[in-house]
């Protein structure tokens, strides 16, 4: 949480910090399968593919990319019918026939070095947005001075709702590793549940500039991938450090499992989502 | 335990007071010598003090009361005490007799054995083992590491006794965490006993009399936690003349003030008081730092006592303890934590050999987190109460046998959570369900000299736990709120299908525990003795804390239907001797203690405004094992101690690390304490202490992969990697410009050589690149060091 983030903080008042990254030897471990990706409904601008990419896990101080599996089978099965993923190069598995569809479950089967993975998740709806405009800020102890894009929504009622904001900076999706992510990145509706909100900034770490194209992603999730980025973003937030305020570190649970040998588990996450987007120029 | 054996054990329990009984001799005429020792200058009582008659003793209790029983006929009595000056007199017993005894601090010597209360030949002598105490004299002399000094620092200089870090005022004994010790102060539990998130602790030392930290051979008149009791007790006030003291410090100033109450114009009053506050303000150094000039950051509190004596044998005692910590960043955060206790006791003698002490107890801890943040403000409540009464008869049956009996029943409520909307915003109010639940614990103690070589101190409590209604409690789906998956060793959380209702006063789920406590000295000869105890104990309470060391926003949870109490058998041997006409001591303890049910997150745990936390806890076992060795200097111009600790302290909880033996965040191989003081003359006063201990568990990644554009860490074995050793060396010096007058000033530089010790290792992505935020995808490794060098002054003045 991001308070927490802030009592430890207040430890930097008085405590220094050194950079040992050449001092520590790191023991490692076999490299893992990872998941990251899934199946988009986007009515705003329709996905014209789908893309799950996959990689394996490196070394924590290996200055490298994550290793990309290009070795792999990927098949897509919504209830009925079963889509082929093919390899477009980087661990990039691609398909384009796939139409998203509200309240479809999908579920991705991957055969790679002799074990089978498989996931799921459920495409639920997301609200529309009521509006979208540009605020100025004050600097403050967490945030700068400048524009940010901000939006009014409202949560359908009697539903528990996950939410999960995305922003592009002229047209890049821009994210930090910070603390707050695990509080502002992601929502549930349990203190505001059919409730009309205004000013949301979706992402308190990305600064505009006059003249900026801004674009708002809103992500309808499931709870299971709700928790997911709340742990991810907590760690990315925390780096596994405290004194105070942490869980002890452990490995990240997504929904990719190992059907042949579940002991070797697949990492990452593999979401349906519906996604609601607007987009705004900055302006005075 | 089922309800039928614990009968049976109460049986057992009634049998044993028989034979206690059977033990009481009645050959030759006897009569019962009893009264107080107390302070001559202050009228403070004294606890821990001996009366010896021949071969036979006793000690003063608690409330510096003791009681003997003598054979008919002159004899000499000798009060001892150290730091002050024997008392020696002769006595013709014709009949039972009060006599109260006034002992004078002894000025002449160079500050005798300031490092303990308990002189070194009474370590040796004492039933007692595994037991630790300091004084508050010592504690003020030592090296501080914030200007302030501190008792939780202070008695982890001793052996077994460690924490995670330093910014931790929470302490681990023996390998135990930090919820499992007993803190009392004046009889009531203290809940959280750090300040500033655990750079200092609650305990104002200027209002403290005296502790006791029990680690092992834990007598059946404590319970509730598995690993230690640190019993802690206020200054009762001067009840001679009016007095005070005052310090300055850099980071935080204090005063105390305590005199006599209902004196009249007699040279004794008929009571005391004692009121002591204390006030950081390190918030004032804020804008030294631009970014935290908003900051506000503050702590005080005020302890306070009055006792007055109704008659000679009748004695009513008012403790309280209320503090508080405030933290606020503008429009972002502000939270307010802190405890808040009231101790109500009467003593009662009510014949030469039956003392009755009753105290009624109330203590609270709560915190408060107001989101400032615009559109979602909201202020986050919670809370633990309990209402306790304890009852105590100590019968001094004869010279040999002293049997102590009570109850000790305690009332909790505990308020998990509630959010409420500040500010107009849209969040809405909802309120976590209270718990209520009843603590009872029935023991017998008792203390037996078998012969001038064996004594033996044992008992037994027997604990019940209640957790009551009202409360919904829900169902969950297969049973159980966590189910274990064998083919990919996790917990999955299970679906609440439905709930049960309790209605108020209802019991919910209920525990007995049988806890027997046993102690024995041998003593070899005047200077040794071999020492062996045991003790079981159950504790029914549950920080839920998602840290390695305790922070103001830990939750206090009841055992229940889906949390099982914890439970712990120590077994401990030790050896004690004494050289150089006690100049010196020294002593050694192995100790073995095996846990159940202890608590760890599951992996990926969220605890924040979780209501159920059932679904994030695993229990588990635990073991810890270790030798202590502890040599005291306790005479002449150096004084100080030399300790070592070689220990373990692991934990295996399904799921958890492969569901194999992990090491805990307080395991610790080796342990090295080296305290000294030195009295150079009148003026000058030195201290020095030297700490190193092997490098401490900790979890480094395995791996890393990217997910949503950052970078995510892989972890396999929790707590398989270490930190490096940790070492420090702290110096001070109290200088005392005219002797005899009231002004100390007490300088102190902490972390001489300015080691920067990791408090942590952590990895994360590097976030930065000229100047602008952003995921970068490159990864480091990042040392946390708190202190570097620190020097303070402090200025106290007496009145």
């Amino acid at each position: 949480m991001k308070y927490l983030f802030i009592f430890s903080l207040l430890f930097f008042l008085i405590s220094c910090e050194t950079d040992v990254t050449n001092d520590v030897t790191l023991n490692g471990a076999p490299p893992k399968l990872v998941i990251n990706g899934g199946i988009e409904r986007n009515q705003t601008t329709p996905k014209t593919s789908h893309i799950i990419e996959l990689t394996t896990t490196i070394n924590f101080l290996d200055q490298n990319e994550p290793t990309a599996v290009e070795n792999a089978t990927v098949t897509v099965n919504n209830g009925t019918e079963d889509f082929e993923f093919s390899h477009q190069g980087d661990g990039q598995y691609v398909n384009s026939e796939i139409t998203a569809t509200l309240g479809t479950t999908y579920t991705v089967t991957i055969q790679w070095n002799n074990d089978t993975y498989q996931a799921s998740d459920t495409l639920i709806e997301a609200p529309s947005f009521d509006n979208i405009y540009s605020v100025f800020e004050e600097e403050t102890l967490f945030t700068d001075q400048g524009y940010f894009v901000n939006f009014d929504a409202t949560d359908p009622p009697n539903i528990d709702n996950y939410y999960y904001y995305r922003v592009f900076l002229n047209d890049v999706f821009t994210i930090v590793p910070d603390g707050g992510n695990s509080t502002t990145l992601i929502e549930n509706d349990q203190f505001f549940d059919g409730q009309a909100r205004t000013g949301v900034n979706p992402n308190e770490e990305v600064v505009f500039e006059i003249g900026d194209n801004a674009t708002v992603q809103l992500l309808g999730i499931t709870e299971n991938y709700y928790n997911f980025l709340f742990q991810i973003f907590e760690q990315t937030g925390s780096s596994g450090f405290s004194p105070v305020g942490n869980p002890p570190p452990a490995s990240v649970r997504g929904n990719l499992l190992n059907i042949t040998n579940p002991k070797v588990r697949g990492l990452g996450y593999f979401y349906a989502s519906d996604v609601t987007e607007a987009s705004i120029i900055i302006s005075e | 335990m089922s309800q039928i054996t614990t009968l049976t054990q109460m049986k057992h329990l009634f049998f044993f007071i028989l034979i206690v009984s059977f033990v009481a001799s009645h050959a030759q005429e006897k009569y019962t010598l009893s009264g107080y020792v107390s302070e001559k200058t202050t009228g403070e009582k004294l606890l821990g003090v001996n009366i010896t008659v021949g071969t036979k003793g006793a000690i003063t209790n608690e409330y510096g009361y003791y009681s003997i029983t003598l054979p008919k006929g002159a004899q000499t009595i000798l009060i001892s005490y150290i730091g002050f000056q024997n008392i020696s007199r002769e006595i013709d017993l014709q009949k039972s007799i009060t006599l109260n005894f006034e002992l004078e601090d002894n000025l002449d010597q160079l500050d005798e054995v300031v490092i303990s209360g308990n002189s070194a030949s009474k370590k040796v002598t004492s039933t007692q083992m595994s037991v630790s105490t300091i004084s508050a004299k010592t504690i003020q002399k030592l090296p501080m590491a914030l200007g302030e000094p501190d008792l939780l620092k202070s008695i982890q200089l001793l052996p077994g006794v460690s924490s995670v870090n330093e910014a931790s005022s929470g302490f681990n004994v023996r390998g135990g965490s930090a919820d499992q010790n007993l803190i009392l102060l004046d009889e009531a539990t203290i809940y959280n006993a750090s300040h500033l998130f655990g750079f200092f602790s609650v305990f104002n030392t200027n209002a403290i009399k005296d502790l006791k930290l029990y680690k092992g051979g834990i007598p059946s008149i404590y319970g509730g936690r598995l690993s230690s009791v640190l019993d802690i007790k206020q200054k009762e006030g001067n009840t001679k003349k009016f007095g005070g003291e005052v310090g300055i410090g850099l980071i935080s100033s204090k005063a105390l003030i305590e005199g006599p109450l209902f004196k009249g114009n007699k040279d004794e009053a008929k009571g005391s008081y004692m009121i002591a506050g204390r006030r950081s303000y390190i918030d004032l150094f804020s804008f030294l730092n631009d970014e935290f000039k908003d900051t506000t950051l503050f702590f005080y509190d005020l302890n306070l006592k009055a006792n007055y004596g109704i008659n000679d044998k009748n004695t009513l005692f008012l403790s309280g303890y209320f503090g508080r910590d405030h933290f606020e960043l503008n429009n972002f955060i502000g939270t307010v934590w802190g405890n808040a206790s009231g101790t109500l006791r009467w003593t009662s003698i009510l014949n030469d050999k039956l003392f009755l002490s009753t105290s009624a107890i109330f203590s609270n801890y709560d915190y408060t987190i107001d989101n400032l943040r615009s559109g979602s403000d909201f202020r986050w409540k919670s809370n633990i109460t309990n209402y306790n009464i304890k009852p105590r008869l100590t019968w001094y049956l004869n010279t040999n046998n002293t049997l102590k009996a009570g109850i000790d029943y305690t009332y909790y409520n505990f308020k998990p959570g509630e959010i409420s909307p500040l500010n107009g915003s849209v969040i809405q109010a909802e309120k976590f369900q209270e718990k209520f639940s009843t603590e009872t614990g029935f023991y017998l103690d008792l203390k037996q000299n078998l012969s001038d070589k064996i004594s033996l101190q044992y008992g037994a409590r027997i604990s019940n736990f209640n957790r009551k209604g009202n409360a919904n409690i829900p169902v969950y789906e297969n049973g159980t709120p966590l189910s274990y998956d064998d083919t990919q060793n996790i917990f999955i959380e299970n679906e609440i299908i439905d709930q049960t209702e309790y209605k108020s006063g209802d019991n919910i789920k209920t525990f007995w525990g049988f806890e027997p406590r046993f102690s024995l000295r041998y003593l070899v000869d005047d200077q040794k003795s071999i020492k062996f105890s045991y003790n079981k104990m159950y504790q029914y309470l549950h920080l839920i804390s998602n840290t390695s060391s305790p922070t103001p926003l830990d939750i206090w949870a009841p055992s229940g239907p889906f949390l099982k109490p914890q439970s712990a058998d120590q077994f401990a041997l030790g050896y004690f001797q004494t050289l150089k006409d006690d100049k010196y001591d020294f002593n050694v303890e192995v100790y073995h203690k095996s846990l159940k049910n202890t608590t760890d997150f599951i992996d990926g745990a969220d605890l924040l405004f979780t209501e159920n936390i059932e679904t994030q806890i695993a229990q588990g076992d635990g073991r810890a094992y270790g030798l202590e060795l502890q040599l005291n200097k306790n005479q002449g111009r150096l004084t100080g101690w030399l300790s070592y600790t070689l220990s373990r302290s692991e934990r295996k909880i399904q799921s958890i690390n492969n569901s194999e033996y992990y090491p805990t965040n307080n395991d610790q191989l080796h342990e090295l304490n080296l305290v000294g003081l030195y009295k150079l003359n009148e003026r000058w006063e030195f201290g020095a202490n030297f700490i190193f201990g092997s490098g401490r568990p900790v979890t480094y990644p395995t791996g890393k992969y990217k997910q949503n554009g950052l970078v995510i860490t892989d972890f396999e074995n929790r707590n398989g990697d270490r930190l490096p050793a940790y070492h420090r060396l702290d110096i001070s010096a109290t200088l005392n410009p005219k002797p005899k007058k009231r002004g100390t000033w007490v300088f102190s530089i902490a972390n001489v050589y300015n080691r920067q010790n990791a408090a942590s290792i952590y990895f994360r992505e590097i976030s930065e690149v000229n100047d602008k935020e952003i995921a970068t995808g490159r990864t480091e490794a990042t040392k946390l060091s708190f202190f570097g060098i620190v020097p303070t002054a402090t200025y106290r003045i007496n009145f």
